[in-house]
């Protein structure tokens, strides 16, 4: 946690005194209110956290930005093999026959936009529509932010008048829902205090966990079924 | 051949030590424990001293440990479709990087 703070410190020193070291051209007021509002931009709670130095390359990147700070080299970066690997490709479907109610009703769902989704990521379900941000309970390996994910796991898919209900998953084919890793969240630190009884010895223990965040960029309803459906 | 698939469903705790045995035997030791046996009449009759505690159910075959397990996963539901080269975030990552 620590090592995260400093850095951020020393990212934003340079920007804080701007508006202070130049104190003639502004009234008092004026810099008084810069420096109120400058604490206020730092968020403590929810932090955004680069992803991009692993934790095994943190110490060898601050020791070069400190010592070599006016020879700007790119620090190298090892590409740290990440232990899970993604899948890259859609997994294999059995394609089922539809209900011919959902064959019949499915134009009049995709006619109604702005359509909400519950997709299930790891068992879990998230109601979402397009553009929501969602921060995943977990820290997913093996993404960087940027990174597209095909959602293929949804309970239910709706729009203001219809709703088509999986049972329990809604067929694949019939929609596209698409979201972008935009980042890692960082949370405050907790403390928890390890105490036994009739002793005076307390413990410390700190953790801080990191989640993934999504944005949902896609949610479309698929209008042509597959004719063997 | 088929296997009777044997779930230990209620616990052996302050049970006498016969039934402890017999839930040994069948290599029973965790609530919601699953093992496999094939169908025959010794383990027919094991099954028959501790059925107040196990559910059983006959199977063509027995599974392995990772297939048992990956009943009880959910299904991960994404895959990813694309690398994020050249996009919003990562091209502002590269940017920082050069900066420095």
């Amino acid at each position: 946690m620590s090592r995260a703070l400093l850095r951020s410190v020393l990212e934003l020193r340079p920007a804080v005194p701007r508006p202070i070291a130049s104190p003639r051209i502004l009234p008092a007021t004026q810099i008084r209110a810069l420096q109120t509002q400058t604490p206020r931009q730092f968020n403590p709670t929810a932090q955004f956290v680069d992803p991009q130095p692993r934790p095994s390359q943190l110490p060898e990147q601050s020791t070069s930005s400190l010592s070599s700070s006016s020879q700007r080299e790119p620090p190298k970066q090892k590409p740290n093999p990440p232990r899970v690997r993604l899948p890259t490709t859609p997994p294999e479907i059995t394609p089922q026959k539809l209900d011919p109610s959902v064959k019949s009703l499915l134009p009049l769902l995709a006619a109604q936009p702005a359509h909400y989704i519950t997709i299930h990521i790891h068992g879990r379900p998230y109601l979402v529509t397009e553009g929501d941000a969602v921060r995943l309970p977990f820290l997913m390996p093996d993404v960087q932010p940027g990174d597209v994910l095909r959602l293929n796991r949804a309970s239910t898919l709706g729009s203001r008048d219809f709703t088509l209900k999986g049972s329990p998953w809604v067929d694949e084919r019939l929609f596209e829902c698409r979201a972008v890793v935009t980042g890692t969240e960082q949370e405050p630190v907790r403390v928890m205090i390890k105490k036994k009884r009739r002793c005076r010895r307390k413990k410390h223990v700190f953790s801080q966990h990191r989640y993934t965040t999504l944005t949902i960029s896609e949610v479309k309803v698929v209008t042509e079924v597959p004719e063997d459906a | 051949m088929s296997w009777f698939r044997i779930t230990l469903h209620r616990s052996a705790i302050g049970l006498p030590e016969r039934t402890r045995g017999v839930l040994a035997a069948l290599g029973l030791r965790r609530r919601s424990q699953v093992v496999f046996h094939p169908v025959s009449p010794q383990f027919a009759g094991m099954i028959m001293k501790v059925k107040e505690l196990v559910r059983v159910e006959e199977v063509a075959r027995p599974l392995s440990r990772a297939e048992v397990k990956a009943e009880r996963t959910p299904e991960r539901g994404f895959w990813l479709e694309r690398r994020g080269t050249g996009g919003l975030e990562a091209g502002k990552e590269g940017e920082k990087v050069g900066e420095l």
